[in-house]
């Protein structure tokens, strides 16, 4: 019957909030102390619990699991009191009541930010001893409300009402814990490698419901060109304090990441000194390539278009436009269209991917032109530049200079950002 | 050329960061504030002036603790409380809150009902439009277009300065009141001891730390940008506070003066204008009283959703649809339901439940600030930016007196006190 293995289930599992406060024995059966924290060594084990620290009247005492003989309503450990170490080393390890609980963490799955409510153990044994292991942390109704009356209502009643509410779970495994002291996350293995797997929107999304000390946290740890991304789907406040923020050549490093344009747009917005900071700690190749976009005023088209992009002498054929796109190391929307220059580095055509992916090999790329070769200038203000993109259905629009020579590209998504603030 | 970028980029800093401290302030003068006020000054007169000082620094110094945990930590205080001291703590505090700016929104709709029945509007009228325009101006997320109207609106307040004025007070001892300590004795009197922690409550209301606090972070301030809050924050003070003078003034030298010691309905309040605007007195004190509980009426509920929801780690958000945030909604409903449906009951002394609901507030404060004063001293969360030692005597001080106000005003209550 459903109902009955659910109970044999919930013998299994264990809560945080039960454990806390329970008395503890110790080998003799004298009553001994409560428990005060429940503590995890991330760097030997991520889910099971390693010791308990109990409250004496001596003061706080350590006592491992491998000395606890039986968890029921209580602890009974199977050492003397007089025994039990002191518990003044815990530091490195993850205190569940302290650290975990009624704390802010990020749930890989559901992509938020949720607070732990309590905390579910999954009850087996290990080496002859009771274990516990994390399941996961309970951010709904059942935690609160065992939370709320724990030693209210009697214990028995208390798990029958709760099993009838719904539970939201967060397995421990979808659990990205935030700690802001950079040398505590380094004890505790923190990584974000899961929440670094997620689409830069959505990392995004969970980064601007944390606090500023906690994005900085994030921001320090993730790598670097899951940041860039990440950094560049943000809300432009949040950028802007994440950018300040951060130390000058962490900032360096992840802008380092990102594109050209994106970057400038993004340096563009910080106070001068905070840019100039921040361009000092690149590499001389981005730094130039940003620096140079800075020059131009942010809303022409010199402004919003990036330097990256494909171009050929006229000359070319599909060979050489194929062997260019393979190695080349831009987004995908630069290399929808290659760009054919003359002698003087004067535009002259413009070539879609498509025509090149269905000519014959060999083809001469002059022949592939999209006519008529559309253009703008680079003060070209952004109604125009949005105009000729409807107008002619464009992919790519090449900005030229006052020789006609190519400066750069702007591509579908500067244009999208551009009218999506204006709506 | 960099010399203007500079100076424009300094202008525009101070004008993004002005707005909370000062407009918490403003929504502080609200209906119960300005009840609260008129009958102080119409009860007793320039008695009660010498609490502005006083109250004034509690208030500054109180708001500049919230403004400063919101910059430094980047969380609300219901957030603070939940991390701090666990969910039991928290859940208290958030019915305690419930309950008490539940009352102050009734007080809001009483200031509606007042104001428009300066009009001639009956309550039964006035109150369900209100209501749903209320609903509207949240849930429909155009809350940050209409607090610049309010805050225009706000100016109206100005005229109690004025009428202040007019009323050719004793100008000499209404200043003389304001700075001499009061009398011992008058403590006995259960009517003063009342009157005092609702001076105190309404000023400094509960709702109004989290609120800031609130409004700071999202406003997304900064360690950094954090002073020109704090200007922010004492320049709101001081101007509610002015403002607050004048209308204990306004009342003292009109109502008292003739003896109209007890406002039963708005009419008696709006009697204080008459020396500045005659028959217009009227017009002139339903319109500011109906803008200020309208603004209120606006964002204490919605204030009263995030902070519970918050803390309780309930999904909140005007931008969430219903489904998503489900509690939220359904908080902010009632409490603008249940307020207005308790100011129709008919036959209600409305003017006294609306006092009644800031002597709460005053009540209710000093559990807020002890929290507050934890929360603040803790140097794992605020760094270099715990409170000064100045800071903590007065914001203690304010707690405790608080504590002992209540305490004797309870005492007077059970053992029939006099006055």
């Amino acid at each position: 019957m459903p109902w009955q293995s659910g109970i044999l289930m919930a013998m299994n599992m264990l809560a945080l909030s039960e454990l806390l406060g329970s008395t503890v024995y110790d080998s003799t059966g004298a009553a001994s102390g409560r428990v005060r924290e429940v503590a995890l060594a991330p760097q030997e084990d991520r889910s099971r619990i390693a010791m308990f620290i109990v409250k004496t009247s001596s003061g706080n005492r350590l006592l491992p699991l491998n000395a606890v003989s039986a968890i029921d309503d209580g602890v009974r450990a199977s050492t003397a009191a007089g025994d039990w170490t002191d518990a003044n080393g815990a530091e490195g390890m993850l205190l569940l009541s302290r650290d975990l609980l009624d704390q802010q963490v990020i749930d890989v799955y559901g992509r938020k930010v949720v607070r732990v409510n309590d905390v579910d153990f999954y009850r087996d044994t290990l080496h002859g001893h009771p274990s516990l292991k994390i399941e996961g942390v309970d951010v709904g109704a059942r935690g609160a409300i065992r939370r709320l009356l724990k030693g209210v209502v009697p214990a028995p009643a208390l798990r029958a009402l709760l099993q009838r509410l719904p539970q939201r779970e967060i397995p421990w495994d979808f659990v990205d814990l935030i700690e802001t002291d950079p040398a505590r996350r380094v004890r505790l293995k923190i990584s974000h490698d899961r929440l670094a797997k997620l689409h830069p929107a959505d990392i995004a999304d969970i980064v601007e419901d944390l606090a500023p000390d906690e994005r900085e946290a994030v921001f320090e740890t993730l790598d670097e060109e899951v940041a860039a991304g990440a950094l560049e789907e943000l809300e432009p406040r949040v950028q802007k304090s994440v950018l300040e923020s951060l130390d000058s050549d962490r900032a360096a490093d992840i802008v380092e990441e990102m594109e050209p344009d994106a970057a400038a747009d993004l340096l563009a917005d910080l106070p001068e000194e905070r840019t100039a900071e921040i361009l000092v700690q690149m590499q001389p190749e981005e730094r130039q390539e940003v620096a140079d976009l800075l020059e131009f005023k942010e809303n022409s088209a010199a402004g919003r278009m990036t330097t990256e992009y494909i171009a050929l002498p006229v000359t070319s054929s599909t060979n050489e436009a194929i062997e260019a796109l393979r190695t080349f190391g831009g987004r995908m929307e630069s290399m929808s269209t290659v760009f054919l220059l003359d002698s003087h580095g004067t535009l002259s055509g413009a070539v879609p991917l498509a025509k090149i992916v269905l000519a014959p090999p060999a083809t001469a790329l002059l022949a592939l032109t999209q006519e008529p070769l559309i253009s703008c200038r680079e003060d070209a203000k952004e109604k125009e530049f949005a105009e000729l993109f409807d107008k002619y259905n464009l992919l790519t629009l090449p900005v030229v200079d006052e020789h006609s020579r190519l400066m750069g590209v702007i591509t579908p998504d500067d244009v999208i950002n551009m009218l999506r603030a204006k709506l | 050329m960099k010399f203007l970028r500079r100076w424009k980029a300094q202008i525009l800093l101070v004008f993004a960061v002005v707005g909370p401290g000062f407009i918490t302030a403003n929504v502080d003068n609200d209906a119960n504030g300005i009840l609260q006020y008129s009958q102080a000054g119409a009860q007793f007169g320039y008695m009660l002036l010498w609490t502005m000082i006083p109250t004034t620094i509690a208030l500054i110094v109180v708001q500049e603790m919230c403004a400063r945990m919101g910059a430094v930590t980047g969380k609300g205080l219901s957030d603070l409380i939940r991390e701090e001291y666990g969910l039991r703590i928290t859940f208290f505090m958030m019915i305690g809150i419930l309950l008490t700016n539940f009352g102050n929104v009734v007080g809001e709709f009483v200031g509606i009902v007042g104001s428009m029945g300066l009009f001639g509007v009956s309550k039964y009228i006035s109150v369900p439009i209100c209501a749903v325009i209320v609903w509207l101006i949240a849930v429909k997320g155009q809350y940050k277009s209409v607090e610049k109207v309010f805050l225009l609106a706000s100016f109206f307040y100005v005229t109690y300065i004025f009428a202040g004025a007019l009323a050719k007070p004793a100008w000499i001892e209404a200043l003389k009141t304001t700075v001499k300590p009061p009398e011992m004795e008058a403590f006995r009197h259960s009517a003063y001891l009342y009157t005092v922690i609702g001076l105190v409550g309404t000023t400094i209301a509960p709702w109004m730390q989290f609120y800031l606090q609130s409004s700071i972070v999202e406003k997304g301030v900064t360690r950094r940008q954090y002073a020109a809050s704090r200007l922010d924050v004492i320049v709101g003070c001081i101007f509610t506070d002015v403002v607050a003078w004048f209308i204990i003034v306004a009342c003292a030298a009109t109502l008292y003066l003739h003896g109209a010691r007890d406002i039963r309905d708005a009419a008696d309040a709006a009697q204080a204008l008459h020396p500045l605007a005659g028959e217009w007195a009227y017009i002139l004190f339903a319109l500011g009283l109906f803008n200020a509980s309208l603004f209120a009426a606006s964002i204490l509920p919605l204030s009263t959703a995030y902070t519970v929801c918050e803390g309780l780690g309930f999904e909140s958000g005007v931008e969430r649809k219903f489904s998503e945030a489900p509690v939220f909604y359904w908080l902010y409903t009632a409490l603008i339901v249940a307020g207005g449906a308790v100011v129709m009951i008919p036959g209600l002394p409305l003017i006294k439940i609306a006092l009644l609901s800031q002597v709460v507030n005053g009540a209710v404060l000093p559990f807020v600030l002890i929290f507050m004063l934890l929360l603040i001293n803790k140097k794992d969360l605020m760094g270099e930016y715990v409170n000064k030692l100045t800071f903590n005597i007065i914001a203690w001080a304010t707690t405790g007196i608080m504590i002992v106000l209540t305490a004797l005003y309870m005492y007077g209550l059970f053992h029939g006190g006099a006055g």
